[in-house]
Order: structure tokens, then C-alpha cells, then sequence
């Protein structure tokens, strides 16, 4: 999904005075015709997240008759930190992230490997993929609820018929977390695997046929071709499936309600709860913006990693 | 890929992975649709039915003439159009100057872009609440459209941006020496190569703004101005659940998107790869 | 192959910039606007902040009660509902209310079903300053999380006790906090034992009394294949649990908190009794395991698909079990007053829910608010809800005179016969002090925990919640 053409910077370096002023007038256009894009996001989205970052540092007590904010302090901070809830949910949510993450990329890159063989069909096999991604969340939540209810659900039916017994998928935190990491897998693999075929579809044939002619196995061409150039596809898939994965809530809020007990409780969900149930929005915007500073690190990390291994990819 | 020779174990191992996938992404789908026929009294039956029997349209029925559902779509149509046209417009005014015209701290931008795509909504939407209320937006259209437009923006810019570095620069230098002006590049030339992308940009910016709840259930929680999923949402009452009726409405709803998307496959992916020159 | 893709998420280092002072000028002065940006965004921010965080606008309690004149009360409100167990309840109230005071018009406006979504939506809007909804039903567990707050306003101080005396004894003490009271009983609702009676018949089983009694007929039906499951209830971790726990711990002779709110009191020999049988129902088979995953609408479509012998649940659960299109056993229930413990006087207590009537502070026309509101209470109103819709009125003498009635729907009859007990809703930290209760007997349920330390655990982290801890 990335693409760069880099120009022949000889001919660049080589400019003429003149042209400097071309370079000017040309950057002058370009903000213009981006300003309207960016004034939008930045009046709807700065405004708001400031003002969440900026509450999160007060004590802030809500009112009807609206925010009424008291002194700056570091409370709302010490508070989160010390409510072993909120560690849970960063830990849950590190976790879920990781795991469903990793699995949809790998299961995405399987879909698409098989995808691409395709000849006929392939469209109809596309769309079918991006059927389960295009269903709002809530509902696929509330569908999934009803596989996975205990006494009526088709899951417990088919587990009885194949001799599993009767597995309760969200009576306890272990199958409650499992039951919902099945459930976002089955939303949103078929989603990374679109991405990955656009990929896996833009290579350039010739190196896979040299590789065919000398005699190359299916595995090796996968590791040694196929992964290498697909890796930037796979970096901005992982990327802004992490982003996603961070932001969890819909799926626990509709399936589970951060239950058992708080074992699904991540942490937009906890913030929810926190901002709207408790009626606290210091530390609800104190939760928001620590989990903003922690997908950024986590985001930053990650593309360190990756340039490090495109650049060591680069050398090889 | 490439024409590789292939083993009939290869083959037909290929065809049992593809038919495990289908079965696995489309089963879940049949129960979605199937359980909207059943009645009230057999969606909790057990066993579970399989194929409903007796088969019921009252659900449909309910969805449309009891819960006014035809309502909820009209105001996710209006809405959801009218942020993927201004995403698309100014997506793509953006990502062509992000693209191809010399500017500095593009990259910085483009991080802060990212930036903001990660903030959890949640955060956001209390004192964009007070803002919307403060200019008298609320119970509107254009109370979700904006949001929406602002909040997609960051992926569509990415996506057309990535688009438009592809796009080989011999176009622009031969429009340049027909002598056309920049924006007359950018609509006869490099759209039409851009289009791919748009149509991507497009799709993700729909149904984004089609499946988005918490917005649409904060800013617009008036009847009227309802939006599907908060529609679906509200159906039954606090200790009735009306299942058939409710995926009797996610039925619905996912016919436009099924279709859009069916209709649009190709270019999904296409659009996806930002295109390269080969070879 | 230098054309291939030098893919970096970063895009292509742009050509034309390169190295020189130039580019060095333009970095700087690029910079500068950047911070000038910046700058200005900030300022804008806390322009803004601080226009927010003092927003006022007129509100209703700014008229003191002296000038409103309710006769003359005119114009249109906004009533914000959630739907309410049948259809057209509130439609039949509003057309009903319109009759009577020909000259105030009410607009319907209908709220989320989903309870706690129901209560956010409310406090964005009423923190927001929104002057719409004028009236709004909410649960009866809120008067004190939204007096605290403000966002709704002490009715007391506009209508005169007699007013409030009207009212079955709990209801308004459950409405009150700090001494005001906030919100109206609008209906009420409690638990019932439903049970299969064609199958008490069969096996000459007689109505349960008590727990235990019910636990071993709930067994014996299992065992002897009459039922799949023997008793369901709401066991998922989530208010609904509080509110059934409330009715094992308050026949157990226990409570949650003191009657101050300042100290758990849940970790007690009859907390421990009643949580240690809780758990025992499943252990012993007479309720399914799925039970700590079950909410109100999935025990009921339990029950109505004639699974199970025993439920406990709203009085909605009498019209539905009864409804052909939505049940299998129609004419099979009967609805008795829930069970209470060995060796304790009977009947049982059954938790109060229901929904109480409240005016958003920032209302605009607080004469029409309350004379909506006390006609809600009036006989005219409380019948349609009773007789028409059989929701339990809130007005002690409509519920009296009505259980009376011989055509009325039996959980109003047998609502005359049970005793209340409310749930610990007299602090604004209500909803944490909710999930320390139903989150750890939840675990205790499902043999995570042990009860008495579920109990311990409760109890400390009510006592925090009291506390305020998040």
C-alpha cells in the first residue's frame, strides 16, 4: 500500500534560480489547497483533545451546569495509577492487542497467499472478505452474543454435537477473552487479508518467475521474496491495526460489558465507565491520554523496528 | 503471482484452505440472516434452528413500521454521503499537495495527522458535546458530517497521499509544458490516474461513518435525526433484547454496504497499492 | 532496479529538498509559522476553556417557587423515555395528558434502552447546558448521582409534602438524597418467583416459601427430566446481579452498608449465607452454570421456551410468558412473592426498580414540567399504567385498590404481598459501590472466588468506593 518513485535527485540538484521561485509558488499552492483538510481536522479534533489533556491535569467536577474546573494537579494520575483496574486494563489491552494482532496478520497473509491464485472468482471471494468488516460493530457484537449464550447459542449446540461438552464462552475471564479475541478475528482478518492482496497483487512478476527458474520451493519463496518485498504492506496493515486494536471497545462494551468481573475491561472501556458511569472526567481524560502516550510509543517503537529492518533489508 | 507449477497436492490443499475460509467467514453471516426470519419464540430455542421454521418476515416488518427503521437509513444515507464527498474533496486536495508539491514538514504533519487518528474517541467526544452545543449544532446533520469529515480525513490523506506518490511526475511535466495551470493538472491529468484511490479513500471513509456509534448516539440521540446503528441499538425496551428484529435491521443494513463494496472490489484493491511502476 | 519502491511509511524523501542554506532558512521559517500555529490553537483552546468552564445559563431554579403559576402552565416539553416494557405506554400517557391540560404540548423523545447509555447520554446533554429534555424517566437508582451533581432539580423544594405522601412507602426515601427529594415515582417495579405451575401440579410440588425448598424442587424437576434447567435468574456481572443479591442478603437479615454510607457491612454471617446459597444452586444443579452469564432477556427466552421450571425477573416477565408470538407457555405460569430463608418470616424481599420522573435544571419552562409530573401521579395516570399496561402504579392507593381487582395481571396482585428492600443508591458513588458487589459475586459464582473472600473483597472496595476511589 505504500509507494514512492524517487526522482533521479541529480536532476533536482542541478535547479536554476528560477526554479527556486517555481518551488515557492508551487509550495505556496500546496498549502492552500491542503489548509482546507487540515483546518477541519484541526478545529474538530485539536480543540477537544487539548481541552481532554488539559482536564486531565485538573480536578474537574461535572455539573449541570457544566465543567466547573478546579486547580491543576497530578491527582487524577496518581488515582489511575493506583486503581489496580486501570493496570489490569493496560495489561489486557497490551495483550489483546499483541495477540490479535499478530494472529489477523498472520491469517490475513495466509487468506491473501491463497487469494492470489485466484483467477476466477477472486472478486466475488474479495467481496465476500469485506462483508464482515463493513458490519457495524455493535451488531457483529450482539450476533456474537448470541452464538456465545450459554443455554440457547449455536457454539454450545455445535461444542455438544462434537462431544466438547458444554464450554460457558463468557461465564469466566480465560473462554470470555478467548470467545472475544475469536470474535474480532473473525471481523477484521478478512479486512487485513484485502490489504496484504493488494500488496501480494503489485509485485513484480519477473522476480518470482528467476526464482521459479532456478528451481525454488514454494517455502523458500515465500521467506526469502515474497515476505521481504511485502513487508511494507505488512508494516502499515500491523500499524494501523494496532491503532484499532488499542482503541477496543464496542466488542467488550456490547459482548461482555468489561465482564466477567473486569477481566475484558480494556481501556477505552474503562475510561467510558469511568467518565459517564462514575461521573469522574478527571480521570477519565487522564485514562485517554495515558493510553494515547502509550499506542504513540507503542506506534514509534514499532516504526523504529520496522525502518531498522528495511534498512537492514536495503544492505542485504 | 507467478505461473508456478503446481503440485495436485499443492492444488487441493489450496482449495480445502479456500473453502475452510469461506465456510468460517460465512457462517456466522447465515446466522446473522437466517435468525431475522425466526420468531421471537424460536430464537431462543433449543436446539438452535438451523433454518428457521416457521420463516417470518415480522421482524422486517417491525423493523420498518413499528421502530420507523426506514427513517434511521435516510439519515445514515444523508450523513455518510455527505462526509465521504467532503473527505473525498478535500482528501484529496490535501494528499495531492502533500504528494507532489514541494513542502516542507510534510512529515511532521503527517505524524500529528496520525497523531489524532489514534486519540480514543471516548476522550473526544464530551467536550466536542459542549462545543456542537455551544453553536447550536446538535440534533443535526452537520453535527455528525463534520466529526466524521475530521476524523477520517487523516487516513484518506495517507491513503491519497501514498497514491499520488506514485503517479510518475512525466504526467504533470508534459501538462506543465501544454501550459495548464495547477489545478487544472490536478483535475484532467492526475485525477483520472488517481482514481483507484479515491475510490479506496472512499470506501473505508463509508463505511466508517456507516458502522460509527458513539457520535452518532451522543450528538444526534433525537429520533429524527437517528443514524442506523443508534437505530438498531435502541431497538426493545431495557429487559426485552428484540433479536429478529435487530439483525432483521443489520440485514438492511448491510445491504448497501454489500453492494458498494461488491460493485467496488477491484478497486478496493487497486486502490490499496498505491500503484508502482513495474519493471 | 533503482525504480523499485522505496516503501517507507514515511513516503519518498521529496527531491527537492536538499541540503543548503536554503533549506535551512526555509526549516526556520518553516518553524516559525509552525510555532505561531501552535500558539495560536492554544490560545483558542483556553478562550474556549474558559468560556465552557464558567457557562451559565438561566436556570430554571433561578424562579423560586412563589412565582410559578401552575394553573396557568402553557407551551411544549420534551420528555425523554426509554421504551417501556409494552408498546405505546407512553404514547397512551402523553395523548391521555394532552386531553387533560389541553394547552401544553409534549414531545416524545425516545431514549436509549440500554441503561447506563441511557444515563451518559443524559449527563453530555444536561452538562452540556441543553435546556431540552424538559422531563426525563430515569432509573430509580439515580437521585443521588444526579442531585450530587446537578443534573437534576430538587423537586421537593416545588412540591409540598403532601404531595410526596401519596407514594408507597421506600419509593421516596429511595428518591431522595441530602434530604432533598429528586425525583417523582413515576412506576415501580420489583421481583416475582415465576414458576411453571402445570409442573408443581404434575409433580405435587407446592409453591416454594423458602430457598431451600426451592433449590430441591428445582432439583428434583431437573432430575426427574421434567425441565432442562430448574431455576434461572440474572447471574451475569452487571446491575442485575446487585439487584438479585439484594433479595438473597436482605432475606439473610444482612445489608450492604450502613445507614449512613460510610461503612460496608457486606462481609457478615448473612452475607455469607445468603452469597454461600447463591452459589449452591449451581453446584447442586438447580441452576445451570450459565446462569453467571445470564441477564434479564436471556432467562426470560429461557423461561419462554419453556426450559426451565422456576424464574426470577421484572413484572414484565407476566405479559411476555404470556404472549403467544414470544412464549411457549402460555397458561402455564403462575407468579408467587420471591422465597425467603429458612427459619425467617416469609414472604422474601424483593428489590425495587421502576423508573422515577425528573426536570433537567436548565429547563425552560419549569410550570409545565411539574404539572406533567403530577399528572403522572394522578389516578388517572397510575391506572393507565396499571390496568391498561400492568406496570405496578407507584401511588399507594391505585396499588391497593388495584390488586384488588379481579381482572388485574397477577404481579400487581401479588405485588400488595411483598416486602421492598432498595438497593444502597444513597451515595453518588453508587455505581462503583454496584460493581464491587456484582463483580465479585459474580466470581464467587462461577467458583472463582470463594464467598467470604468475595465478601472481603466487596467490602473493601465499597469502602473505597464511599471513599471516592475510581
Amino acid at each position: 500500500m505504500v509507494a514512492g518513485i524517487a526522482l533521479s535527485p541529480q536532476a533536482r540538484s542541478r535547479a536554476a534560480p528560477g526554479d527556486e521561485r517555481r518551488r515557492k509558488l508551487l509550495a505556496r499552492a500546496g498549502w492552500s489547497l491542503s489548509a482546507p483538510a487540515l483546518i477541519v481536522v484541526a478545529a474538530v479534533t485539536i480543540f477537544p483533545i487539548i481541552f481532554s489533556v488539559i482536564l486531565s491535569f485538573t480536578n474537574v467536577n461535572v455539573t449541570g451546569s457544566g465543567f466547573s474546573i478546579g486547580a491543576m494537579t497530578g491527582e487524577n494520575y496518581a488515582e489511575i495509577f493506583h486503581a489496580s483496574v486501570w493496570r489490569y486494563a493496560l495489561v489486557f489491552t497490551v495483550v489483546y492487542t499483541v495477540v490479535t494482532v499478530v494472529i489477523e496478520v498472520v491469517l490475513g497473509t495466509l487468506l491473501a497467499l491463497v487469494a492470489a491464485r485466484l483467477t476466477k472468482g477472486r472478486g466475488y471471494f474479495m467481496a465476500l472478505l469485506l462483508l464482515p468488516w463493513s458490519m457495524i460493530t455493535v451488531i457483529s457484537a450482539e450476533l456474537w452474543g448470541y452464538i456465545y449464550q450459554g443455554t440457547y447459542g449455536v457454539a454450545d449446540a455445535i461444542f455438544q454435537a462434537v462431544g466438547l461438552g458444554h464450554p460457558l464462552f463468557l461465564g469466566t475471564p480465560t473462554p470470555a477473552i478467548i470467545s472475544m479475541m475469536v470474535a474480532d478475528i473473525w471481523k477484521t482478518t478478512p479486512f487485513v487479508g484485502i490489504i496484504v492482496l493488494a500488496g501480494l497483487v503489485m509485485l513484480p512478476q519477473d522476480v518470482f518467475e528467476a526464482a521459479q527458474i532456478d528451481g525454488a520451493s514454494g517455502w523458500t519463496t515465500f521467506w526469502q521474496i515474497t515476505f521481504p518485498l511485502l513487508r511494507p504492506t505488512l508494516a502499515i496493515a500491523t500499524l494501523f491495526r494496532i491503532l484499532q486494536a488499542f482503541g477496543l471497545f464496542d466488542l467488550p462494551f456490547v459482548l461482555t460489558g468489561g465482564g466477567p468481573g473486569t477481566s475484558t475491561t480494556s481501556l477505552a472501556l474503562l475510561g467510558y465507565k469511568v467518565m459517564f458511569e462514575d461521573v469522574a472526567f478527571g480521570p477519565g481524560a487522564a485514562i485517554a491520554t495515558t493510553t494515547t502516550a502509550l499506542v504513540l510509543a507503542g506506534c514509534l517503537l514499532f516504526l523504529r523496528v520496522f525502518r531498522a529492518q528495511v534498512g537492514a533489508a536495503k544492505e542485504a | 503471482m507467478g505461473a508456478h507449477r503446481e503440485s495436485t497436492l499443492g492444488k487441493a490443499m489450496r482449495w480445502a484452505t479456500l473453502s475452510v475460509v469461506v465456510v468460517l467467514i460465512a457462517a456466522p453471516l447465515y446466522w446473522l440472516i437466517a435468525s431475522s426470519f425466526k420468531t421471537p419464540v424460536n430464537i431462543g430455542a433449543s436446539p438452535p434452528q438451523f433454518i428457521p421454521a416457521p420463516a417470518t418476515l415480522a421482524n422486517y416488518r417491525a423493523a420498518f413500521e413499528h421502530y420507523g427503521f426506514g427513517r434511521y437509513v435516510l439519515n445514515s444515507v444523508i450523513v455518510t454521503l455527505g462526509a465521504t464527498v467532503l473527505v473525498l474533496v478535500l482528501g484529496t486536495l490535501a494528499g495531492y499537495a502533500f504528494g507532489r508539491l514541494p513542502l516542507r514538514g510534510v512529515a511532521v504533519v503527517l505524524v500529528i495527522l496520525l497523531m489524532i487518528s489514534v486519540f480514543p474517541e471516548i476522550a473526544v467526544v464530551p467536550p466536542l458535546y459542549l462545543l456542537l452545543h455551544r453553536i447550536g449544532w446538535l440534533n443535526s446533520y452537520q453535527a455528525l458530517i463534520v466529526p466524521y469529515t475530521a476524523f477520517n480525513l487523516p487516513f484518506a490523506v495517507w491513503i491519497l497521499r501514498n497514491y499520488f506518490l506514485g503517479i510518475p511526475h512525466e504526467m504533470e511535466e508534459a501538462a506543465r509544458v501544454d501550459g495548464a495551470s495547477t489545478l487544472r493538472t490536478v483535475w484532467s491529468v492526475i485525477l483520472p490516474q488517481a482514481l483507484p484511490g479515491l475510490f479506496t479513500a472512499g470506501i473505508f471513509t463509508f463505511t466508517a461513518c456507516w458502522t460509527e456509534f458513539l457520535m452518532a448516539l451522543t450528538f444526534d440521540s433525537s429520533n429524527s435525526y437517528r443514524t442506523i446503528p443508534v437505530g438498531i441499538a435502541l431497538f426493545g425496551s431495557p429487559n426485552v433484547i428484540p433479536f429478529g428484529t435487530i439483525f432483521a435491521a443489520a440485514t438492511v443494513a448491510i445491504v448497501p454496504i454489500g453492494i458498494l463494496v461488491f460493485v467496488f472490489r477491484k478497486w478496493v484493491v487497486s486502490g490499496l497499492t498505491a500503484g508502482a511502476v513495474k519493471g | 532496479m533503482d525504480k523499485t519502491r522505496r516503501g517507507s511509511w514515511r513516503g519518498s524523501e521529496q527531491p527537492w529538498v536538499r541540503a543548503g542554506s536554503r533549506r535551512a532558512v526555509g526549516v526556520a521559517r518553516a518553524r516559525r509559522r509552525r510555532a505561531v500555529a501552535v500558539g495560536v490553537v492554544l490560545a483558542g483552546s483556553m478562550a474556549l476553556l474558559a468560556a465552557c468552564g464558567s457557562s451559565s445559563s438561566t436556570s430554571a431554579t433561578s424562579s423560586n417557587s412563589t412565582s410559578l403559576n401552575l394553573a396557568d402552565a402553557h407551551g411544549t416539553i420534551t420528555w425523554w423515555a426509554s421504551p417501556i416494557a409494552q408498546v405505546g405506554i407512553r404514547a397512551a400517557l402523553i395523548r391521555a395528558f394532552e386531553k387533560a391540560y389541553p394547552k401544553i404540548h409534549v414531545n416524545l423523545t425516545s431514549a436509549p434502552t440500554n441503561t447506563d447509555t441511557n444515563r451518559a447520554d443524559l449527563v453530555n446533554t444536561i452538562s452540556g447546558g441543553s435546556s431540552t429534555p424538559d422531563v426525563f424517566m430515569g432509573d430509580v437508582i439515580w437521585p443521588a448521582e444526579f442531585g450530587a451533581h446537578g443534573f437534576a432539580l430538587p423537586l421537593s423544594n416545588y412540591l409540598a409534602k403532601s404531595y410526596w405522601a401519596k407514594f408507597a412507602p421506600g419509593l421516596v426515601e429511595g428518591a431522595t438524597y441530602k434530604g432533598k427529594v429528586y425525583g417523582s415515582p413515576l412506576f415501580e417495579d420489583e421481583g416475582f418467583l415465576y414458576y411453571r405451575k402445570d409442573l408443581l401440579l404434575k409433580y405435587h410440588l407446592p409453591v416454594p416459601k423458602t430457598w431451600e425448598q426451592l433449590r430441591s424442587e428445582a432439583v428434583t424437576l431437573v432430575h426427574d427430566g421434567a425441565v432442562h434447567y430448574g431455576f434461572v435468574w440474572e447471574g451475569n456481572s452487571y446491575e442485575g446481579l446487585t439487584c438479585d443479591f439484594m433479595e438473597y442478603l436482605a432475606s439473610a437479615g444482612g445489608s450492604v452498608v450502613n445507614s449512613s454510607y460510610t461503612k460496608a457491612t457486606i462481609d457478615s454471617p448473612a452475607a455469607l449465607r445468603a452469597l454461600t446459597f447463591m452459589r449452591s444452586l449451581i453446584t447442586s444443579g438447580a441452576s445451570p452454570a450459565a446462569v453467571t452469564t445470564l441477564e434479564e432477556p436471556q432467562a426470560m427466552a429461557v423461561f419462554d421456551a419453556g426450559q426451565a421450571a422456576f424464574l426470577r425477573n421484572w413484572d414484565y416477565a407476566w405479559a411476555n410468558s404470556q404472549t403467544p408470538s414470544d412464549s411457549k407457555v402460555v397458561g402455564k405460569v403462575g407468579v408467587a412473592p420471591l422465597p425467603t430463608f429458612q427459619g425467617r418470616s416469609y414472604p422474601g424481599y424483593s428489590n425495587i426498580g421502576g423508573w422515577n420522573l425528573y426536570i433537567n435544571p436548565h429547563s425552560k419552562n419549569l410550570a409545565a414540567d411539574l404539572v406533567f409530573i403530577k399528572w403522572m401521579s394522578s389516578t388517572t395516570a397510575q391506572d393507565i399504567l396499571g390496568k391498561t399496561y400492568s406496570e405496578i402504579p407507584t401511588v399507594e392507593s391505585v396499588r391497593l385498590a388495584l390488586a384488588k381487582d379481579p381482572s388485574i395481571a397477577p404481579p400487581i396482585k401479588v405485588a400488595a404481598e411483598t416486602r421492598l428492600v432498595p438497593r444502597p443508591a444513597g451515595t453518588p458513588n453508587y455505581p462503583q459501590v454496584s460493581s464491587a458487589i456484582y463483580t465479585n459475586v459474580n466470581a464467587a459464582l462461577a467458583g472463582q472466588m470463594s464467598p467470604s473472600a468475595a465478601l472481603k473483597a466487596a467490602a473493601s472496595q465499597i469502602n473505597s468506593a464511599l471513599a471516592g476511589a475510581i
